[in-house]
């Protein structure tokens, strides 16, 4: 794995790392990406892949509207709110 | 003990308040050393639902099993009145905005919240080292880990601050610390427990799950806890006549125990081989039949999981923008980029980030189908593999640790070393099914722990069983 590739996860996942923090990053994930290669071994063509934990499908309920009301609670961690709203930084300059 | 507790309660031996107060002096006299909560409920709060409980028992009327019970839970489940930090800087400031459903359903019965549990980082650890806070140390040996990720539950209840504590295990992180504590952890079958207001981490694996000194408390908090819930599609009506179940005498001469060859070679602690077959001997004694099986995809469920995982990870833990939930404090932030890449870079530390970037490594196009579709289809072979063997098999014995509780610091600069730990107990996550740590032996003041594995939705039949074998073995 080299410098750009890794660059290019951090800029997938929004995080920024010091020049040391994505050397040290780099070679943990080659340690852990040359372990879980071993899965390789098994032969799975034709394995149907299994996507949750659970085998139930498809669970609907009705489509009922219901009156929710405004939670100041789901906010009040929030560093930064005005009228309601979160408030944020410039996204264009 | 939740039993006793309760009797004491109604016969009037102890009042709740003394009951709570006691408790209470204890996380005051042990808790500075062993650091296994992040925080606390204030105790005028804790005094005043037990008084109203005494009020309850003094004009004679019933109480529940559970009421005036104290109790603690892991700080990545929400409950009103309290901070819910998940371990993590990054929700250093957050408050819980609404209530779990497994914390809203023992308050209903009345049990007392007294605090929240200290917890590897958004739970991703196998040692409580990776808190953002602080390690907690093992009640059994102050110079070792508890195990994690759920250690400050684990040690919480080995310590006797609290009767019994919530955890979640996702890939071990209830009955991996159990075992180092030396008390019971059990893992409910996935879908059994409700996850609402439980912060995701793997939300295919993920479960809340209770650490008792006991399989009997463990069974009245499960039945408690789970139960289908609206807020989680993934949970389920547990078809299960409760009180049939209980009429049900389990007879362990009946069972048929499955040892899977596989979890007792390399790589498994001398000493805990030797102690598990000991406790093996003494089940097969009291008349079980004992059987060696095989369960060869699950050498693979480690590297299988290590790839589910931090997939669903990165897309959990997306959410995470320094935004909505509070931050870290003082950044210089000049744009909404700068904002999202300063408070994950600064907010997470570095096993979160690193279970994060791998996760956005194999769901990533080009490497989708040689990883995360993958992993997906070993996770089916597994799962059959499971299902085969209970066909044979009643329960599965395996050892929930390849090794004793280690030291602090011992393994925290390698992450390869560290998720071994998980090795016997993620098979059980991988595939749904629930198991049970029970504490079988000591060596040198150090508890080592039994596995015990059952079929899909065979919790009940699963803890008749651990039940029988708890006495049985230690």
């Amino acid at each position: 794995m080299d410098s750009k590739e890794i660059n290019h996860l951090l800029e997938l996942a929004r995080i920024e790392l010091s020049s040391q923090e994505q050397e040290k990053i780099t070679l943990d994930l080659e340690k852990i990406l040359d372990y879980v290669k071993q899965l390789q071994e098994l032969d799975t063509t034709g394995v149907e892949p299994m996507t949750g934990g659970t085998s139930i499908q498809n669970i609907c309920r009705e489509d009922e509207v219901h009156e929710q009301k405004e939670n100041d609670e789901l906010k009040k961690s929030a560093f930064n709110t005005e009228k309601g709203y979160f408030k944020v930084p410039p996204i264009f300059e | 003990m939740i039993k006793e507790l309760h009797q004491k309660l109604i016969n009037k031996e102890i009042t709740a308040v003394d009951l709570a107060r006691c408790y209470l002096n204890t996380i005051e006299e042990k808790d500075k050393q062993i650091n296994a909560f992040l925080s606390l409920i204030e105790e005028e709060k804790v005094l005043k639902q037990a008084e109203q409980i005494d009020e309850k028992i003094n004009k004679g009327e019933n109480i529940n099993l559970l009421e005036g019970i104290p109790f603690a839970v892991k700080d990545n489940m929400l409950a009103l009145g309290t901070k819910t930090t998940a371990g993590s800087k990054i929700l250093e400031n957050y408050e819980s905005s609404f209530e779990s459903t497994a914390v809203k359903l023992l308050k209903d019965q009345r049990a007392i919240l007294i605090g929240k549990t200290n917890m590897d980082e958004f739970a991703m650890g196998s040692s409580t080292e990776n808190s953002a806070f602080f390690p907690t140390k093992n009640p059994c040996d102050l110079t070792r880990v508890p195990g994690g990720s759920s250690g400050g539950s684990a040690a919480a209840v080995k310590s006797e601050m609290v009767p019994f504590a919530l955890g979640s295990d996702t890939g071990g992180s209830v009955r991996q610390p159990a075992s180092f504590c030396g008390i019971v952890g059990f893992k409910p079958s996935y879908g059994t427990v409700s996850r609402h207001g439980l912060i995701a981490m793997a939300s295919s694996l993920d479960i809340i799950s209770p650490l008792t000194q006991s399989v009997e408390d463990a069974e009245i908090i499960f039945k408690v806890i789970a139960g289908q819930d609206s807020m989680d599609s993934t949970s389920l009506n547990i078809p299960i006549d409760l009180d049939k179940e209980k009429n049900k005498e389990f007879k362990i001469e009946n069972s048929v125990f499955g040892l899977p060859k596989e979890y007792f070679q390399k790589g498994l602690d001398d000493v805990i081989k030797k102690k598990v077959e000991e406790a093996i001997k003494k089940i097969e004694a009291q008349g079980a039949k004992i059987k060696e099986v095989s369960l060869s995809t699950s050498l693979y469920a480690l590297p299988c999981y290590y790839i589910i995982m931090p997939a669903e990870i990165s897309a959990n833990l997306a959410r995470f923008d320094g935004i909505r939930y509070g931050g870290v404090k003082d950044l210089k932030i000049e744009n909404l980029r700068d904002l999202y890449f300063k408070n994950r870079g600064k907010g997470f530390g570095p096993e979160v980030r690193r279970r994060i970037i791998l996760g956005t490594y194999v769901l990533s196009s080009g490497y989708y189908d040689a990883y995360y579709k993958k992993a997906q289809q070993v996770r089916k072979l597994i799962n059959e593999d499971f299902n085969k063997v209970f066909k044979e098999v009643d329960f599965l014995i395996t050892p929930t640790s390849p090794t004793l509780p280690f030291k602090i610091g011992e393994k925290s600069d390698n992450p390869l070393a560290m998720y071994l730990s998980d090795v016997f107990t993620v098979g059980a996550n991988i595939s749904g099914v629930p198991a049970i740590n029970l504490p079988c032996a000591w060596e040198n003041n150090l508890p080592i722990g039994l596995q015990l594995i059952g079929s899909y939705l065979s919790d009940y039949q699963l803890l008749q069983a651990a039940k029988l074998i708890e006495k049985i073995i230690i």
